[in-house]
């Protein structure tokens, strides 16, 4: 096991954080399509989700709460 | 099996076209990257969290904990995924009546199911390929490299897995009208094979068996016994294809 300095663990975590704001933004940036329906009707509801179920939240967006036009 | 080419085509089209690809890819990604990272640093944020009140002394980790990080948030997470991947695929398209319409054209009633069942497993396997790379990746710049071969075929059995859930929740897909009902069967499948496990002797030919020789070929162990877990989870993802296909043909849609 390699000893690593602080700005090579940042370096490290650089993807991760990239990942996680880009999932959040893009399930927020489709919400937001005016012609998006969702699941339950509340949009309010489904940005929450997004934005505080860690992770996990931007996928049930995508995989369950958008409908279908 | 009629039409199973552009039926698939167009299954797969859709895992790309309606997100769910990119967007389970990148979450499998993130899996893969946190779980190196995790496994190295648990013993310094416990630390920082508990002061001196932590008296045990925590082993050094290893490449073994990266792996068994990994290995545990995929099972939990990745059964997870699977599940919500295949809760709707039949279901919500008997219900908006979809697949009647698709049904009217020349294409089977099997090749429908499979097209879907592909596109599942598809989207499972090339998320599960993309974290086993990111995981590879940190678990050598953390720890130490991981034989390669042997990882690959680990990640190989953690995606059957994961298409043994899809395949459990496709079948409760395929026999109802509400995908909230399949989920409830993938999920409650998902904790008897987790209590069912503990069997000595069924455990092992149960998806949730595959995970042991998993972590010894990810490790590099010899003598790790594959074929009768993976041959068991394959029967299984066969069986239940199959009997959603018989449900299927008798259906009124």
């Amino acid at each position: 096991m390699t000893d690593l300095k602080p700005e090579q663990i940042i370096a490290l975590l650089v993807p991760i954080i990239v990942i996680q704001l880009g999932l959040m933004i893009a399930a927020l940036v489709d919400l937001e399509r005016s012609e998006r329906r969702v699941r339950g009707g509340s949009k309010l509801v489904w940005a929450l989700v997004i934005v505080f179920v860690n992770i996990v939240g931007p996928i049930l967006y995508f995989v369950a709460g958008r409908e279908e036009a | 099996m009629s039409g199973l080419a552009p039926l698939l085509r167009k299954e797969l089209l859709e895992q790309w076209r309606t997100m769910r690809l990119p967007i389970v890819a990148a979450v499998f990604l993130l899996v893969g990257l946190a779980s190196p990272l995790l496994a190295r640093f648990t013993p310094e944020i416990l630390k920082a969290v508990g002061g001196d009140q932590f008296s045990i002394v925590l082993p050094t980790p290893t490449a073994a904990d990266a792996w068994a990080q990994l290995a545990k948030n995929l099972g939990q997470f990745g059964a997870l995924v699977a599940v919500l991947l295949a809760m709707g695929s039949v279901a919500t398209e008997k219900e908006r009546g979809t697949a009647a319409l698709i049904l009217t054209k020349p294409a089977g009633r099997d090749a429908f199911l499979l097209a879907k069942m592909v596109a599942i497993a598809t989207t499972l396997g090339v998320s599960t390929a993309i974290a086993g790379a990111g995981a590879w990746l940190y678990t050598l710049v953390l720890f130490e490299p991981l034989p390669v071969a042997g990882f690959v075929a680990a990640m190989l059995l953690q995606w059957l897995a994961l298409v043994a859930y899809a395949a459990i929740t496709f079948l409760g897909s395929t026999l109802t009208r509400s995908a909230l009902a399949a989920a409830g069967l993938g999920v409650a499948a998902f904790i008897v094979l987790g209590i069912l496990s503990i069997v000595p002797t069924i455990g092992r030919y149960l998806p949730t068996g595959l995970g042991d020789p998993a972590q010894a070929l990810a490790l590099g162990l010899p003598g790790v016994d594959v074929l009768g877990p993976v041959v068991a989870s394959i029967a299984l993802v066969a069986v239940l294809f199959g009997v959603a296909a018989l449900a299927f043909r008798r259906q009124e849609l």
